[in-house]
């Protein structure tokens, strides 16, 4: 059992989060021209990283907000949290 | 029309559980809060008015996580990042509420007939809490609230008290009669009074 500390309400059990994926992933640019293999890339690519990795996570039985986690996948130890606006 | 309350099928008073040969004093006590006025009140995000000016039955919001501001009537728990819940026995106070908090900044929304309330009161409040919430409620103090689970049901919960310990359960109303279920079975052990 992962323990979080979610930015706006402190320690809190896995429990209370729900996994949001890969928070690296950028989306392609707006109005401007998108090849099919761009968009596939943002849909569907996703890497498997042994180590540290950004995450994205939803508190969704607290405070209801978007987090990001920086979380090491081998050995699941939790580097930093950071709320979704805030850049490493 | 006739207000049935959430747990009316289900909250029987009476006393259960490990409850003989004890002080009935100072058994937990478990019952069910009707009639209050529920709102939940979120900031949106591009809205730039200051909510510390608002004031809501002599009350001002608070950002801080856990906290609650209250009075005797009034209290106001932080759910989230300018996300308020309101619990207040005066019913009318909606319509202040409305008045001072203009929908081009703030949702406001009446949840009075959406949630179940669930008191405990007495020093086994925080065990029966404990097996089922993974939260560290050694930590919660008086005037302290938290969103959380209890046997994988969202519930909100509010520190009233700590003399004896007074805890009341918010949970969505759909919710309650399994939420009641789940606070009785874990206080059989410690035997409760149902009021």
């Amino acid at each position: 059992m992962l323990h979080i500390k979610c930015p706006h309400c402190g320690l809190r059990s896995q429990n209370e989060f729900s996994y949001g994926g890969d928070a690296t992933v950028k989306r392609p640019e707006l109005n401007k021209e998108v090849s099919d293999q761009d968009w596939d890339n943002f849909v569907y690519l996703r890497k498997s990283p042994r180590g540290k990795h950004l995450e994205l996570w939803q508190h969704i039985s607290g405070c209801r907000q978007w987090i990001k986690v920086e979380r090491d996948t081998l050995t699941h130890e939790i580097f930093k949290t950071l709320k979704a606006n805030e850049e490493i | 029309m006739t207000l049935i309350s959430a747990l009316n099928h289900i909250h029987k008073t009476g006393l259960f559980g490990n409850h003989e040969n004890k002080n009935e004093e100072n058994l937990l006590k478990v019952s069910e809060i009707k009639n209050l006025l529920i709102v939940q009140i979120v900031q949106y995000k591009n809205s730039t008015v200051l909510f510390e000016n608002l004031d809501i039955d002599s009350l001002k919001l608070n950002n801080e996580p856990l906290s609650v501001v209250s009075n005797n009537d009034t209290r106001i728990l932080w759910n989230g990042p300018k996300n308020w819940l309101l619990v207040s026995t005066k019913k009318d106070l909606l319509k202040n509420i409305i008045e001072a908090f203009k929908e081009t900044d703030f949702a406001v929304t009446d949840l009075s007939h959406s949630r179940a309330i669930i008191e405990l009161e007495g020093q086994d409040a925080k065990e029966v809490l404990k097996k089922g919430c993974p939260f560290n409620f050694n930590i919660l103090e008086k005037n302290n609230s938290i969103n959380s689970t209890y046997n994988g049901i969202a519930f909100t919960v509010d520190m009233i008290d700590n003399n004896p310990d007074k805890i009341r359960l918010f949970a969505l109303r759909s919710f309650g009669e399994s939420l009641y279920h789940s606070i009785t079975d874990a206080s059989l052990e410690f035997g409760f009074k149902s009021l």
